[in-house]
């Protein structure tokens, strides 16, 4: 009886212990794509295991495309064309997509896995994008809901960016955030000192990435972010310019305006500032202090309801009703406008009613 | 009720941290289609859709946003103001485009009722009749809504 059940068992074992073992030697035997090549852009060839993501893959590379989710394909930033080998469009893929998008072989990179040769094509900018490691050096306080980050590069030390891009900043597991995730923030320092970066960052109630700033970021943490990103830096042309921010959009205002005071310019430039409330001015004495640097330069805030208490000397309203006044030359106006989306429309429109040309107002345009 | 393994899916992403901070569940046990199915029982007791509410905040929304900035008064009923951050999050319902980062504050003048809903509120209400879990920071009661919004049909109640 004992023999026997021990028989049994020893059977049993065998069976399952062939079955576990044919299932790994199945799986490795599935899963094994071999050698594979990703060719970027007719123009570098990755070889690479087959098996991980193409965002993966990519990044293993040293090649950033845009990613604000992790790769949980949740945010769609990660898009790309793939021309060959990226195989049937996933579900997980659809609902990002347009139908445009779709037919014109835009892809997810996340969620594409690298199982043969591969042809993709992304913008050149993107193969100047590198990860980079740093420690916040400074925190500041500039209003009730916004503070300064500055970032002093650690890995690599250094880096080169032009004035208006952005960065994508790494938000870590922290509290309930159970995975990365990513958002972007202007840089709002001078390109010419390139082993700190500075970020203005406005919290958002029920935000990720701003809750994690503002509530649990210290001077001396370790900190990681991609980029540059982004095509809003100014035109080096001899137009007048204007630029019209609001909230945290002063970030890469001021970026370019430090660029400018330290190249030199002759441009006449005017630079209206939307906030609500004296309270959410900040960084007015550094902005009027350009109007020393440069030749024809004027900061102007604009209050839209100034507390009585505040006993506001300036201007109030909103910010369109000033152009007509300082855009003296609307055809030879260039326009870089930082804010948010509502904004950025309101503005838009009164610039064009004044005669700025459509394709002389800037703006990053992901709404 | 038995989940699918698309709602097992949606549960998934509508977890803290994975699209919001907090999640869409709040303290909510229920699985996601009792959350839904209890709050439509409301909506029908009240002879109201869930495309009816999210047509009408989209209008409070899309009122509130040519002010420029700050509040704005809307028919005589509303102050209503709406908030936007730069950005764009998914739908948790896999479910095709992007919503923007938006928080629209919304009070009733004559009852003094203040709510917020978010893009994705709108979005969720009107494709999913998803009005999320109890305890969920953007959780609307389908009840103060109607009350808010359509606040003759509330007297039916
Ligand atoms: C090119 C670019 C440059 C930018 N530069 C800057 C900059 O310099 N400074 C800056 O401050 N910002 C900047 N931003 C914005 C920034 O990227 C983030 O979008 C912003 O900081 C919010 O991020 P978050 O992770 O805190 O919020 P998120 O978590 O991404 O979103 C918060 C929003 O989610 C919604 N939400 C949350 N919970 C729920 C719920 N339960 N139900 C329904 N809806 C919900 C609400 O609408 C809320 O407002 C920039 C954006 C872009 C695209
Ligand atoms: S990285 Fe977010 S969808 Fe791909
Ligand atoms: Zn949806």
């Amino acid at each position: 009886m004992f023999v026997s059940i021990i028989q049994d068992i020893g059977i049993t074992s065998l069976v399952s212990g062939g079955l576990a073992l044919i299932l790994v030697i199945a799986q490795r035997y599935l899963n094994d794509y071999g050698d594979c090549k990703i060719d970027i852009n007719g123009k570098r060839l990755i070889t690479l295991k087959g098996g991980s993501s193409l965002l993966n893959a990519l990044s293993e590379n040293q090649i950033f495309i845009p990613s604000a989710c992790g790769g949980k394909g949740s945010c769609g930033t990660c898009k790309c064309q793939v021309l060959e080998g990226g195989g049937p469009l996933l579900p997980t893929e659809k609902p990002l997509l347009t139908t445009k998008e779709m037919t014109g072989n835009v892809r997810l990179a996340c969620q594409i896995k690298v199982k043969s040769d591969v042809r993709i094509h992304i913008p050149e900018s993107i193969f100047n994008i590198r990860r980079f490691q740093g420690v916040v050096s400074k925190i500041e306080d500039y209003t009730y809901d916004i503070k300064g980050v500055i970032i002093t590069l650690t890995e690599p030390e250094t880096i080169d960016f032009k004035a208006g891009q952005y960065v994508q900043l790494e938000t870590p597991i922290y509290a309930k955030v159970r995975q990365k995730v990513g958002r972007a923030y202007s840089i709002s320092s001078d390109p010419g000192n390139d082993r700190q970066i500075q970020l203005i960052i406005r919290y958002v109630p029920e935000g990720i990435c701003t809750t994690w700033v503002h509530q649990y970021l210290n001077e001396g943490d370790q900190i990681s972010f991609t980029g540059p990103y982004g095509d809003f830096f100014i035109r080096d042309t001899s137009a007048d310019m204007i630029f019209v921010a609001g909230g945290s959009g002063k970030a890469p205002i001021k970026s370019i305006l430090e660029y400018l005071s330290r190249v030199g310019t002759t441009r006449r430039m005017r630079y209206l500032f939307g906030a609500r409330t004296c309270k959410d001015l900040y960084l007015t004495g550094e902005m009027h202090a350009f109007e020393q640097v440069f030749d024809d330069f004027e900061y102007i805030p604009v209050l839209s309801k100034p507390c009585p208490e505040e006993n506001w000397q300036g201007r109030i309203g909103y910010v369109m009703p000033v152009f007509p006044e300082l855009i003296t030359d609307p055809a030879n106006t260039e326009a870089y406008l930082c804010g948010s989306p509502a904004m950025i429309e309101s503005v838009k429109k009164a610039l064009i009613e004044l005669g700025v040309p459509k394709d002389r107002i800037y703006y990053d345009s992901f709404g | 009720m038995k989940q699918t393994p698309q709602e097992l899916l949606v549960t998934q992403r509508m977890q803290p941290g994975v699209i919001t901070l907090s999640g869409f569940l709040g303290i909510d046990q229920r699985p996601l289609n009792e959350i839904i199915a209890d709050d439509a029982q409301t909506l029908l007791r009240l002879d109201i859709t869930a495309p009816e509410i999210a047509e009408r905040m989209q209008y409070l929304t899309d009122q509130s946003q040519q002010a420029y900035e700050g509040g704005i008064i809307i028919d005589g009923s509303y102050e209503v103001e709406t908030e936007i951050t730069r950005g764009k999050l998914p739908c948790p319902f896999l479910h095709r485009g992007l919503q923007r980062k938006t928080v629209t504050t919304c009070t009733h003048l004559t009852t003094g009722i203040t709510i917020r809903w978010t893009a994705l509120n709108i979005h969720m209400i009107k494709e999913h009749g998803f009005f999320e879990g109890k305890g969920s920071p953007f959780r609307l009661e389908p009840g103060t809504l109607i009350k808010v919004l359509f606040p003759d049909a509330a007297h039916r109640s």
